[in-house]
């Protein structure tokens, strides 16, 4: 038999084995419910509700070893989920397990109900209703918050404007300099400031307006673009690598649920997040304003720390690690980790770093009583 | 209690109100198919057989629209008949942007593809075996995401995006006026009534939950 033979050979054999893993992984969507695939499935009970924002408290699965509350805030675009997307793969299931006592607030489905929210709502509202109410619970006067990607924004921000009430900020895969993005080379970072900045404003008010929100599939479609053949290919290339795996084929699918679960982000906090902050890059710039007040980084003194991923297309790592040079806070820690912008969450390998820097970082933090006041 | 609270009267028929109301409505649809097809559609339609393939075509068709509704209004010809004009003309305009952008974004797979084919001929005739088809995916998936991210950078697309958007979000918006004429018509709430009532509602909250962190303020001042 000849070489192309040999090839054409095994061509035909590749393709027929494939076609026989679609139909696999077809059968296998079709026998797998909803239901069957949890995420956020870490056990914790409801605090308190706030218009469609919930605390909640996460049970403890270990002896205390922080004694500080940590309040966890993630962003309106996305879920929290992300943070707790199956229990082998969960930061929040990772820092209960080392002795932290977690708090989650939940932004909840906005809807055109929430058109009118700002992140001035978000901010000097919800988080401070939520870090009162912890107060009260738990009879600690300052708290740490833990924001994630837009969350990190928002509880920067607190810890600018309420520092009376922060103990620790830790943010995660944070946009600080929103114009940093200028100075990465890599290709791949930052589609979405560049995107963002060859709208005009009034763009922006229109989308705004015409939707009432920031439609949630708007922004998927915006991030699908952003890596072009991996959308492509996921529900044929990908599924033929994990259809043979139950667990894999499993992961798949809770990534998929959390993917799909895109809330619509509240539209005037959408105006101010695309102009304010990704147009005209105010946080740094010092001329961002939440409720009649500037938000002046240099206000923060609690201690920070700041981790980001290094190959983050969504938030390049300059745009987070920006927030150095801008506070008043003098004990600073930043820690570039390996990884994406979710992988840092739900890959297996950075997930477990991740939580061992916050966790190491705020015993640490706990162990030094200066800092209770 | 005023006479529309009064529970209906016994023998009153809901099934028989519904018809009724369904009837008043059916009308009321007819009505604007009528008005709809008496005035905007002949010329429309005329102007269709006339140019078939050309309403993209510097998009003169929608600019006669948008110049005809955008006259006076005359107070017996019914404004829906207007609005759907316009959001035909958002559509007309829609068109050619969808068809620049996407002239735009299928313009590196070209590239991809001549970079694909001079890479598997390299590797064909090379000393080592040749790629199986998951190498082969890997190489092109690699050379098609280069080439997409590398056109999605640059001012062209861009700009075809953000024209597509802004046409999209006019059409969007004009559809949305027609719903609302109808809206009004069968006396339905409209979105706009619904944004002023939320609008409304998150004021009061800011204003009552503003009150209430002055009240507990004065206490705490008052306990010290």
């Amino acid at each position: 038999m000849s070489d192309q033979e040999n090839q054409a050979s095994r061509f035909a054999r590749d393709m027929a084995a494939n076609a026989e893993k679609i139909f696999k992984a077809t059968k296998l969507i079709a026998n797998t419910r909803d239901e069957d695939v949890s995420i956020g499935t870490t056990p914790k009970h409801l605090v308190m509700r706030r218009d469609k924002v919930e605390l909640f408290h996460y049970e403890p699965v270990a002896e205390a070893t922080a004694r500080t509350p940590v309040l966890l805030a993630y962003g309106l675009i996305g879920r929290y989920t992300m943070a707790d997307l199956q229990p082998d793969r969960s930061l929040v299931r990772s820092l209960l397990s080392k002795g932290l006592d977690l708090w989650l607030i939940d932004w909840g489905q906005p809807g055109r109900t929430e058109r009118w929210l700002t992140i001035d709502d978000y901010v000097d509202d919800y988080i401070d209703a939520a870090v009162d109410r912890i107060a009260q619970e738990t009879g600690h006067h300052k708290i740490t918050l833990l924001g994630i990607c837009e969350g990190g924004v928002f509880t920067t921000c607190y810890a600018a404007l309420h520092p009376q009430k922060v103990k620790n900020l830790v943010i995660t895969i944070t946009p600080i300099d929103f114009h940093a993005d200028i100075k990465d080379k890599a290709a791949h970072h930052g589609f979405l400031n560049i995107w963002t900045r060859s709208l005009d404003p009034e763009d922006i008010d229109k989308l705004v307006d015409t939707y009432g929100v920031l439609p949630g599939e708007f922004m998927s479609s915006v991030f699908s673009m952003m890596t072009p053949m991996r959308s492509l290919a996921k529900y044929n290339v990908d599924l033929i690598d994990v259809v043979d795996d139950e667990a894999k084929f499993m992961n798949f699918l809770r990534m998929e649920k959390w993917l799909a679960d895109r809330p619509h982000h509240p539209g005037e906090a959408a105006k101010q997040w695309l102009k304010d902050l990704y147009q005209e890059n105010r946080l740094v710039e010092g001329s961002f304003v939440l409720s009649g007040r500037q938000v002046d980084l240099k206000s923060i003194a609690a201690p920070v720390l700041n981790i980001f991923a290094l190959d983050d297309h969504i938030i390049p790592p300059d745009c987070s690690r920006a927030l150095g040079a801008k506070i008043g806070s003098k004990d600073y820690t930043e820690i570039p980790l390996p990884g994406g912008h979710v992988g840092l969450f739900v890959s297996s390998k950075s997930q477990g770093k991740l939580s061992q820097s916050i966790a190491d970082w705020l015993l640490a933090c706990d162990a030094n009583p200066v800092s209770e006041a | 209690m005023s006479e529309k609270d009064k529970p209906p009267a016994d023998g009153q028929d809901p099934a028989l109100e519904w018809a009724k109301l369904w009837q008043t409505m059916a009308e009321s649809s007819n009505r604007m198919v009528e008005a709809w097809s008496g005035s905007m559609a002949p010329f429309m339609l005329a102007r269709l057989s006339e140019k078939p393939a050309g309403f993209g075509d510097g998009n003169e068709l929608s600019a006669a629209i948008e110049r005809m509704v955008q006259g006076p209004r005359l107070a017996d010809v019914w404004d829906i008949d207007r609005k759907i004009a316009l959001a035909f003309s958002a559509w007309i305009e829609m068109r050619p942007r969808l068809a620049s952008y996407n002239a735009v974004a299928s313009a590196p797979w070209t590239e991809a593809s001549k970079r694909f084919l001079e890479t598997m001929s390299a590797a064909g005739t090379s000393e080592t075996s040749t790629p199986d088809w998951r190498e082969a995916f890997a190489k092109w998936s690699e050379i098609s995401n280069e080439e997409l991210i590398r056109n999605q950078r640059t001012d062209g697309f861009l700009q075809a995006q953000k024209e597509l958007l802004q046409a999209g979000l006019q059409l969007r918006s004009r559809q949305d006026d027609v719903a609302e004429t109808a809206s009004v018509m069968f006396g339905l709430p409209t979105r706009r009534d619904f944004d002023d009532v939320t609008r409304q509602l998150t004021e009061l909250r800011r204003e009552v939950r503003a009150l209430a962190r002055q009240v507990r303020d004065r206490k705490g001042e008052g306990a010290l």
